[in-house]
């Protein structure tokens, strides 16, 4: 062992010596996690969907008497999206066919009409492109839908309740665009007093009563049947979604993945290039010694790296006063963690730096090899299980896991021994098939 | 003969890359006291059959047979030394590794006997000369008995190439062996008691530089 941790320092002491290249391999996985972290941000921007409007909507129109400004209540509803207006049917489905646009909503003609009317539901027709995509348009499309039927259902209550008082109070209204006058409950009520008080008399009278206490009470139950469940927004509790746990967890898992693979291959293979591989390995430090030492300075760097990247994310949330998730507080636990993963990542970085032979080619099979496996990580396994299957033998989603649980889960322990578990045996996998693979550098 | 020790040998080791090969089955015996070169021409087979004899490549047939204690040094062809490490600090990490007792204080009386530079500059940096000095002071760690030196004085100046055989000679004569690969024919008759020649990953001669001389080396190269 002290052989290895000679390597070791030897290793160290190069890094050193190469504050460029130390610069870069710890510069390059940070700056990596920060454009996944923006596509994925970008992932959920907004899409563009084309709106045509074939019944000619005019700029203001008033429903239930209640005034509404086109133009302004199409950009209050349609935050989460990008809508291209002005398009004919034909011009707006050339772009869905070109994917320009990712879905067309098309107001018919009589859309207004029926609508005016208040008495059936005009219908909005709506083209959504195909794909995986399609399936987030249409919760958005819906979700524009639902804000515009939130508006009218408001306009559509207080109209009804204009009805109401009406038929409470009595006056003059119109109904179907046509003008009627009604008497309304409470004059009915009079009336009925003043007339000889026989039994069906005080029969319609308790009748009158009750349809106006009842009738008192269909503002909160007409608002209550539109909106069986509210959502209270209480804003400033939760942290942004740049500092969610599992953000967190993706920017550890990211960012030593890239370091422990890139490192372990290209250090191991640099043995060889430096011709220093058949020196060591007539007797002085046998192969499996080799890759040991390289699994531990992957291990090693990952571990710096990863409480900085840690401590970096704690400042931030203890500066924005949210509680829960400091790293300070799993500390021991994420050490483990970091030490486990940069290990298993540092094996299986050895194992490419021995079947590459050269530091130059290894460090580019590094790199290549390490985005599909991060990818592959991100994709859920829940919507492509294959993903998931082979993910699940590579170090990087155990590690995130890891990484997941230590920070946040209030009980980690059984996912966190289950992740370790994972890491080291996939540690000693590819530790064995790297020791296996270091032959072929003394050729 | 009978009084001289075997102090390590080839029996049969061979070595292929892929269905190249690159050694055929070879002999070779060093006793104490020898002073053995290797000689032929480019891609002959003389570089894998030191690295065999050194444990630095294993033989893909046969094996080497190494007497009990016996430790061997080698200097491979190329330089093999980390080129962000200054020279100092290589030798001492070699040494280190090697079971020094005293690494620094080795790694000191090395850079002064090879006439190193004791400033931190990176190998990298050094001459091509020096490089090769580092080189062949790192074979000389852990008091090897056997010399295993691949073509050693083809960058070296004529003060070192003197006093590198200087050393090579007392080793022999404190019951060492010398065995290395040259290219150089006045070499071979100055320093060398015996030689064996290689062509095309063969041992096409083996015997005392006389012997050689008479077999005339072109001859045998053609």
């Amino acid at each position: 062992m002290k052989r290895v941790f000679l390597l070791l320092k030897k290793d160290a002491l190069v890094l050193r010596r190469s504050p460029l290249l130390l610069g870069i391999v710890l510069a390059y996985p940070v700056a990596i996690a920060v454009l996944v972290g923006l596509v994925a941000g970008y992932s959920t921007a907004k899409t563009r969907v084309a709106l045509v409007d074939e019944d000619n909507l005019p700029p203001v129109v008033t429903i239930g008497g209640q005034r509404f400004h086109v133009d302004r209540t199409i950009q209050e509803v349609s935050k989460n999206v990008d809508l291209v207006r002005g398009l004919s049917r034909d011009e707006a489905e050339r772009q869905l066919a070109a994917g320009k646009v990712v879905a067309v909503v098309t107001v018919p003609p009589g859309f207004l009409a029926t609508l005016e009317q208040m008495v059936r539901s005009p219908q909005l027709e709506i083209e959504l492109s195909r794909g995986p995509i399609s399936a987030r348009v249409k919760q958005q499309v819906q979700a524009l839908v639902y804000s515009l039927n939130r508006q009218l259902q408001s306009a559509y209550i207080e109209t009804n309740l204009k009805y109401v008082d009406l038929i409470l109070r009595g006056g003059d209204g119109t109904f179907l665009g046509q003008p009627i006058s009604v008497i309304g409950l409470e004059r009915a009520e009079q009336e009925l007093r003043q007339m000889p008080q026989t039994p069906r008399v005080e029969k319609l009278e308790d009748f009158v009563h009750d349809a106006r206490l009842a009738l008192a009470n269909t503002g909160d139950a007409l608002r209550a049947t539109a909106r069986p469940i509210g959502v209270t927004y209480v804003n400033g509790r939760g942290r942004t979604t740049l500092l969610a746990a599992n953000v967190q967890a993706y920017a550890l898992g990211l960012t030593i993945t890239f370091l422990a693979l890139m490192l372990a291959a290209g250090s191991l293979a640099a043995e060889r290039d430096e011709n220093v591989i058949g020196r060591l390995a007539r007797g002085l430090v046998g192969l499996g010694h080799l890759v040991w030492s390289k699994v531990l300075l992957a291990a090693a760097l990952a571990l710096g790296l990863g409480i900085t990247i840690a401590v970096a994310f704690g400042v931030i949330i203890e500066i924005g006063g949210v509680n829960g998730g400091e790293p300070w507080r799993r500390l021991p636990l994420l050490v483990v963690g970091l030490l486990l993963a940069g290990g298993a990542l540092g094996a299986l970085g050895a194992l490419l730096g021995a079947l590459a032979r050269e530091a130059r080619s290894a460090s580019l099979v590094a790199v290549l090899v390490v985005l599909p496996i991060v990818f592959l990580g991100l994709i859920p396994a829940q919507i492509v299980p294959p993903a998931g299957w082979a993910s699940d033998v590579l170090p990087f989603t155990h590690a995130v896991r890891f990484f997941n649980s230590a920070l946040y889960d209030l009980s980690p322990w059984r996912q966190v021994a289950r992740q370790a578990a994972w890491l080291i045996a996939l540690g000693a996998i590819f530790g064995v098939l790297a020791r296996l693979g270091a032959r072929r550098l003394l050729v | 003969m009978s009084s001289r020790q075997l102090l390590l040998a080839a029996r049969g080791a061979g070595r292929r890359f892929g269905k190249k090969t690159a050694l055929e089955p070879a002999e070779l015996e060093i006793y104490d006291g020898d002073a053995l070169a290797l000689v032929g021409p480019n891609g002959a087979g003389k570089s894998t059959l030191l690295a065999i004899l050194a444990g630095a490549l294993e033989p893909s047939m046969g094996g080497i047979e190494r007497r009990t204690g016996v430790r061997v040094g080698w200097a491979p062809q190329r330089p093999a030394q980390y080129g962000r490490l200054s020279a100092r600090e290589n030798i001492e990490l070699f040494a280190r590794l090697e079971g020094e007792a005293d690494p620094a204080g080795v790694a000191g009386q090395l850079l002064r006997e090879f006439d190193l530079p004791g400033e931190p500059q990176p190998s990298a940096n050094l001459s091509v000369g020096n490089r090769q000095r580092v080189n062949l002071a790192i074979a000389f760690l852990g008091s090897p008995d056997v010399l295993l030196l691949d073509e050693p004085t083809a960058a070296l100046d004529p003060g070192q190439r003197r006093r590198l055989w200087e050393r090579c000679d007392a080793l022999r004569e404190a019951g060492g062996a010398v065995v290395f690969a040259t290219q150089n024919l006045d070499e071979v008759e100055r320093k060398a008691h015996t030689v064996a020649a290689l062509r095309d990953g063969r041992i096409v001669f083996s015997g005392t530089v006389e012997e050689y001389g008479r077999a005339q080396a072109d001859t045998l190269f053609a």
